[in-house]
């Protein structure tokens, strides 16, 4: 007879996982020992968080829910940040940790911790198991809730003694949800938004991370084409919207571009599709798109009139709304608005509004280096100023090119997740852009490169500060730059060569027009190329910003277009 | 002040779910009571909230994966207003306990 541990392995592999994220301990031995003959690979971090990302990393390349495993206490409180992270960005995971065997549940014992409790906020769903009989259907359960509807973490507690245990092997049951999917709209509102589109001057389109989560892009790109209305999109939707369309003005929100925090301000017409509307998109929520009527198109109705009460709301899934709007639209004469559209989206605010900061060599270097990655390639970023710079200098279509932890903003997310994404996708390029800062709260994820040779590409632009609190400190609090000094950092070269990976430094340049060394392109042909883990360090200037950028609690109206 | 009413699924942590709506936002709650309901369970929740706050957990409610129903709150003036309303009608746990009997 097979036993807890062994079911465990069985059912992931009937959910057609492959490949899992953890780290060994006492409580997850048995599960371990089973692993051998599974045929489910199983990629040791040197970290919980690092497999909690990574399986993050996975999921959101894999377009699945990646698992991660950890032990009991410690091991478990280890993931609640990714599980947070996955919550925020509507990833699905399955976290499995170990339990204290049950009959010490409660009290107090060594490596015991209530992980079910400690998570209830942030999963989706969670349980602690009770008995091996059931271990086939929680975790049936479990994945088909982490995938469903806005997907998201879910968490199952086993206790050692039920992974121990021998049982038959149940044949699990279907999982039927206890209720049918909330609230999708009855008939699809096709002459409100006939009546809205007519009465509008200047409508605006927000693409978020659902249109991509939907597998809606082509639908949506097609809505677009036919609406002709300027759009603009959040940092998870970027890739989304076809970057030619001449109606695209790029991101919006805190480090948005000109063009689209502009257009958001004056729009009478706000068409929202699959997006939280956060307040790092928002702004000032009491004066967002202050003249707008609000139609979200939203699979999850706790999403609706949280910042903003809406004119319509569209529920359900975007695969399923967006081809209804299409249709509706019909032998519908949708209004001209290309005079709007040449307002909004010309060239007088097209510009980034990079000013003469001392930014610019950042941004070229990561422009040379973005022009050489082949198209359906992955950019990983991890949490600050040079994930803004490289979400602005994004340019590509691939619908899930660009990673990042855009919700809970989770400093150390980029290697881990850049290591998850490239065992995921194999065949792809992936590059991850770090900072000095969250590089080194998951170095050690560099030993799991290594060890599976993966041929993640590791950037850190290497400001010696905590760049992004530096820059608030200087534009907000009179330059006070109250611990945020990293100038005694390791050498990160040498970092890397001790994890036995090549590392390399690049620095500017102030002889030459771009500010870059003249063997730029030569380096980054040479970096992007080699078969392997490589770390690449860039120089960037200690005080350089990320423009523009919208003041916390400001409207979007009142950017900061350059440093005053 | 609400009288917010759920019905749900008594599976593990659903209630717990349904009281973290409320408190992660600071919210007191004045009165709880959860009982079974039929075939399911319901919970009874007295809360003093803005309007915008009301209508965000009764949103964050309905999707918790065992979360059944959430009925229309009510609005009451007070706390004594709210028990004394409640003490009149008779709980569907004390209409079960009349049939047992």
């Amino acid at each position: 007879m097979p036993t807890g541990a062994a079911i465990v392995w069985a059912c992931l592999k009937a959910e057609g996982i492959d490949t899992v994220f953890g780290y060994p301990g006492g409580a997850v031995i048995p599960l371990y020992d089973a692993l051998d003959g599974s045929g489910i690979r199983h990629i040791l971090t040197r970290h919980e968080q690092g497999a909690v990302f990574a399986a993050e990393g996975w999921a959101r390349a894999r377009g699945k829910a990646g698992v991660a495993i950890a032990t009991s206490g410690p091991g478990a409180t280890n993931l609640v940040t990714g599980i947070a992270d996955a919550r925020m960005d509507s990833v699905p995971l399955v976290c499995i940790t170990g339990q204290v065997r049950s009959n010490l549940i409660g009290t107090d014992a060594f490596q015991e911790t209530d992980i079910f409790g400690l998570t209830l906020p942030l999963t989706k769903w969670s349980r602690l198991v009770r008995t091996t009989e059931e271990i086939p259907d929680v975790l049936r359960q479990a994945f088909a809730i982490a995938e469903g509807g806005r997907p998201g973490p879910v968490l199952v507690d086993i206790p050692a003694d039920l992974l121990k245990a021998t049982v038959e092997v149940p044949v699990p049951g279907k999982y039927v949800p206890s209720r049918p999917a909330a609230g999708a709209n009855a008939s699809f509102p096709s002459a409100a938004l006939q009546a809205l589109l007519q009465s509008a001057k200047k409508p605006v389109a927000l693409v978020g991370a659902g249109v991509k989560l939907a597998g809606a892009k082509d639908v949506l790109n097609q809505l677009l084409d036919r609406l002709n209305i300027p759009t603009t999109a959040t940092v998870h939707g970027l890739g989304a919207v076809q970057k030619e369309a001449p109606y695209f003005m790029g991101m919006v929100g805190m480090h948005g571009t000109r063009a689209s925090n502009t257009a958001l301000h004056e729009t009478d017409l706000l068409f929202v599709f699959g997006a939280r509307l956060d307040d790092r998109v928002t702004g000032d929520p009491a004066r967002f798109a202050p003249d707008a009527r609000i139609v979200h198109f939203e699979i999850d109705p706790s999403q609706l009139d949280r910042v903003r009460r809406g004119e319509l709301a569209v529920v359900g899934d975007l695969n399923d709304t967006l081809p209804q709007f299409v249709q509706s639209l019909d032998g519908f004469a949708v209004p001209d608005f290309s005079a709007w559209r040449t307002v909004a989206c010309g060239p007088e605010r097209a510009a980034l509004g990079t000013g003469t900061n001392t930014a610019l060599p950042a941004i070229r270097f990561l422009d040379e280096l973005f022009a050489r990655m082949p198209e359906q390639s992955y950019i990983v970023t991890d949490v600050g100023q040079h994930q803004m710079w490289a979400a602005q200098r994004f340019n590509s279509n691939f619908p899930f090119g660009f990673i990042t932890s855009g919700g809970l903003g989770s400093m150390g997310f980029g290697l881990p997740a850049a290591i998850g994404v490239q065992l995921a996708q194999p065949e792809r390029k992936v590059l991850c852009v770090s900072g000095d800062g969250g590089v080194q709260m998951n170095v050690q994820e560099l030993a799991t490169a290594k060890r599976f040779n993966l041929p993640v590409k590791l950037l850190i632009v290497d400001n010696k500060y905590l760049g992004m609190v530096r820059q608030w400190q200087q534009l907000f609090y009179d330059r006070n730059y109250a611990e945020t000094d990293l100038s005694d950092n390791p050498d990160f070269v040498m970092l890397a060569q001790a994890y036995g990976i090549k590392g390399r430094r690049l620095g500017i340049d102030p002889t030459t027009e771009t500010g870059l060394p003249a063997n730029t392109g030569d380096v980054l042909n040479d970096f992007l190329s080699s078969p392997e883990p490589e770390l690449l360090v860039f120089e960037c200037p200690p005080e350089a910003n990320v423009f523009p950028m919208v003041p916390s609690g400001a409207a979007l109206s009142e950017m900061l277009l350059e440093e005053k | 002040m609400y009288r917010f009413r759920l019905r749900y699924l008594n599976s593990q942590g659903t209630l717990m779910r349904i009281l973290m709506t409320v408190t992660r936002r600071g919210l007191d709650l004045s009165y709880v009571q959860a009982e079974p309901a039929g075939d399911a369970y319901q919970v009874t929740l007295l809360v003093e909230a803005p309007v915008k706050q009301m209508l965000q957990m009764c949103r964050d409610w309905r999707v918790i994966v065992d979360v059944l129903e959430v009925e229309q709150p009510v609005e009451v003036r007070n706390l004594e207003e709210a028990l004394a309303n409640l003490a009149a009608l008779p709980s569907s746990g004390a209409e079960r306990a009349a049939a047992v009997n």
